[in-house]
C-alpha cells in the first residue's frame, strides 16, 4: 500500500495528494473482517439475514441478537466493529422517533438511509472522531397510505421541494450504507467476509425481475448465508434472519424475527444442499483419481 | 516494547481496520484479578479473587451491587469500573422512578455498551480499562453478561475474565452442560473451582481473598417467582464452601492440561496489582 508511511493515513478527514482518505479506507477493512450480513429486497418484503461467528462455546446460545429494530417497520443488519453498529442503530432509532415527532408519519426507509448517511458522512469529516467500522443494510416496509397531517393546507409547491409527489408511494425498500457515509438502494445487498460469494448467488436470482416471493427469498437468504460462510468453514456460526412483509402479508408490515420453524427449515435446505455439493466435489475428485 | 504509528489515540484506524488502543485496554482487563460467572436457571453466581496491595492492607472488593436484582463483577482498572458502577446504579435507580419495576438486564447492559463504544470513537477520550461480568435476574429469568472495554456485550452462560482466565473458562466450557440444572450451592462449588484453575501455583483460595455473591429467583407467594436480592458472600461466609473444594475431589476439576499455552503470557501469569 502506498498509504504506510506517508503520514496521511495518520488522522481521519485528511486527504492523500491523490483525494483519498485512507482513514476511511482502513473502517472499510474492519468491515471486510466481519461476519457476513446480507438483505434482499422482493415485491412483498424484505429479509435481512447475519452469520453470526460463534466466538466462544460460553456464549448463550441465540441470545445475543445482531439484528436492530429501527422503528416497527424497519430493521437494520451490519458487519464490522459491533459496538459501532449498535451506536448506528440506537441513532438510527433517534432519527425514527424525532420523524414521527416532527412529521406524525413513520419515516420512509430512503429517509432513513439518507439521514444515516447523513450521520456517518459526517464522523469522516473531522479529526476529532473516527468513522465507523461498520457497512449497514437497512431494510424497510413504507406505508402506502397517506397520513393527513393537522393543519395541513394544500399540497405544497408542484416544482421543488416540499410538495407531493404524483404516482404511488410505499413498498418494501433495501439500503446499504457504507463507512464514508455513501449508501445505495439495493435488491439484493451483502457485506461483510463472505460478501464475494453472497454477492455472486444474490445476481443469479435476478431480483430487479421481482419473480421471487418473500417465503422464497427468506429460504434463499439462509441458503445464501451458509454458502458465505464455506470459506470459514472452521468456526462455528448462527443464522440470524429478520423479515418485513408488506400490510397483507405474514407480518403486516412490521420488522419481526423469521419464526423459528420457517428458519430451521431454511436452514435445513441450506444444509441439505451444501451437503449433496459436497459430495458432488469427492465424486469428481474419485473421477480425477480414475483418470489418473 | 513494540510499537507502531497507529497506536496513539482510539480514533486511529491501523491498515488492517484495527484500533490498538481498543486492544490494550482488553489488556488492562487481563491484568486484573479472576473474575467468573454461572448462570443456571434460577441463579446467578459471581466469584473473584481479590489482591491486596501488601501484607498489611486490606483486599481490594471485586463485586459490587447495583441494585436488588443485579450486580458486577470487576477485572482491571478499579476506579474505571466505579465509573461504570455509579452509572449503572443511576440507571437503575431512574428506571424504577420511571417505570416502577426494576430495570431488564439487558437494557442496563446496553446503556454501558452505548456508553463504552463512544469512548472508542471521540478524540481525547480513552476506552475504559475494565472488564465486566454483569449478573442479575428480570422477567425472563438469570442472565449473566460480558462487557468488555470495545463496548461488547455478550450474554453468556458462564464466563471468566481477568488474569489467567483462559483456565478457568476451559474448566466452565468442560462443564456447561451442567449449568443449567445446578442448585445455587452446586453453583457456587463450580465457581470456586473454575477460580482454582486460575489461580498462580502455592496460591489458593482463603476466607479472606475469596468473594462469592448470588442472586436469582425463589418460590414467592401464589407460586409464582419473585427475586431473590443479590447478597455478598465475604469472609468466615465462604468458609465452608472453600473447604468443600479444597483438596478431596481430585477427579473432577481436571489438570486442565489442554489449556496451557493458549495465548497467555508469561507476563500476564505475574501476579501484578489492579
Amino acid at each position: 500500500m502506498t498509504s504506510i508511511g506517508t503520514g496521511y493515513d495518520l488522522l481521519n478527514s485528511i486527504f492523500s495528494p491523490d483525494g483519498r482518505n485512507f482513514q476511511v479506507e482502513y473502517a472499510v477493512k474492519a468491515v471486510e473482517n466481519g461476519g457476513t450480513s446480507i438483505g434482499i429486497r422482493c415485491k412483498d418484503g424484505v429479509v435481512l439475514a447475519v452469520e453470526k461467528i460463534v466466538a466462544s462455546k460460553l456464549q448463550k446460545p441465540n441470545a445475543n441478537k445482531r439484528i436492530g429494530s429501527v422503528d416497527s417497520h424497519i430493521g437494520a443488519v451490519y458487519s464490522g466493529m459491533i459496538p459501532d453498529g449498535r451506536h448506528f442503530v440506537d441513532r438510527a432509532r433517534d432519527e425514527a422517533q424525532s420523524w414521527r415527532q416532527n412529521f406524525k408519519t413513520p419515516i420512509p426507509t430512503a429517509d432513513l438511509a439518507s439521514r444515516m448517511g447523513g450521520y456517518l458522512q459526517a464522523y469522516t469529516m473531522y479529526g476529532s472522531v473516527r468513522p465507523f467500522g461498520i457497512t449497514a443494510i437497512i431494510g424497510g416496509v413504507d406505508t402506502s397510505e397517506e397520513t393527513p397531517v393537522d393543519g395541513e393546507v394544500g399540497s405544497g409547491p408542484s416544482v421543488g421541494a416540499g410538495g407531493k409527489v404524483p404516482g404511488k408511494h410505499g413498498g418494501p425498500f433495501l439500503y446499504m450504507i457504507e463507512p464514508s457515509g455513501l449508501y445505495w438502494g439495493y435488491y439484493g445487498a451483502a457485506t461483510g467476509k463472505g460478501r464475494q460469494a453472497a454477492k455472486a448467488e444474490l445476481e443469479k436470482l435476478d431480483l430487479p425481475a421481482g419473480n421471487i416471493t418473500l417465503l422464497e427469498a427468506v429460504k434463499q437468504a439462509a441458503r445464501i448465508i451458509y454458502i458465505a460462510h464455506k470459506d470459514n468453514k472452521d468456526k462455528e456460526f448462527e443464522l440470524e434472519m429478520t423479515w418485513i412483509s408488506t400490510a397483507d402479508g405474514p407480518t403486516k408490515g412490521r420488522h419481526v424475527e423469521v419464526p423459528k420453524e420457517l428458519r430451521e427449515e431454511a436452514e435445513r435446505l441450506a444444509r441439505a444442499e451444501d451437503e449433496s455439493d459436497d459430495e458432488e466435489e469427492e465424486e469428481k475428485k474419485d473421477e480425477d483419481k480414475m483418470e489418473d | 516494547m513494540f510499537r507502531n504509528n497507529y497506536d496513539n489515540d482510539s480514533v486511529t484506524f491501523s491498515p488492517q481496520g484495527r484500533i490498538f488502543q481498543i486492544e490494550y485496554a482488553g489488556e488492562a482487563v487481563k491484568q486484573g484479578s479472576v473474575v467468573v460467572g454461572i448462570a443456571s436457571k434460577t441463579h446467578v453466581g459471581l466469584f473473584a479473587v481479590k489482591r491486596n496491595a501488601e501484607e498489611l492492607s486490606s483486599y481490594q472488593k471485586k463485586l459490587f451491587e447495583i441494585d436488588e436484582h443485579t450486580a458486577i463483577a470487576i477485572a482491571g482498572l478499579t476506579s474505571d469500573a466505579r465509573v461504570l458502577s455509579n452509572f449503572m446504579k443511576q440507571q437503575c435507580l431512574g428506571h424504577r422512578l420511571t417505570y416502577g419495576r426494576p430495570i431488564p438486564i439487558h437494557t442496563l447492559v446496553g446503556m454501558i455498551g452505548e456508553k463504552a463504544q463512544i469512548n472508542t470513537q471521540v478524540y481525547g477520550k480513552r476506552p475504559y480499562g475494565i472488564g465486566l461480568l454483569v449478573a442479575g435476574v428480570d422477567e425472563n429469568g438469570p442472565h449473566l453478561f460480558e462487557f468488555q472495554p470495545s463496548g461488547m456485550t455478550e450474554e453468556m452462560v458462564a464466563f471468566a475474565i481477568g488474569a489467567r482466565s483462559q483456565m478457568a473458562r476451559t474448566y466452565l466450557e468442560r462443564n456447561i452442560d451442567k449449568f443449567a440444572d445446578c442448585s445455587k450451592e452446586e453453583l457456587v462449588k463450580h465457581g470456586l473451582r473454575a477460580l482454582k484453575e486460575s489461580l498462580v501455583q502455592d496460591k489458593e483460595l482463603t476466607v479472606e481473598n475469596t468473594s462469592v455473591g448470588l442472586v436469582g429467583l425463589t418460590e414467592g407467594p401464589k407460586g409464582r417467582p419473585s427475586i431473590e436480592p443479590f447478597k455478598l458472600y465475604d469472609g468466615f461466609e465462604v468458609k465452608t464452601w472453600i473447604e468443600s473444594v479444597s483438596e478431596s475431589q481430585g477427579g473432577e476439576g481436571g489438570e486442565g492440561g489442554e489449556a496451557e499455552g493458549e495465548g497467555e503470557t508469561a507476563a500476564e501469569g505475574m501476579d501484578v496489582d489492579s
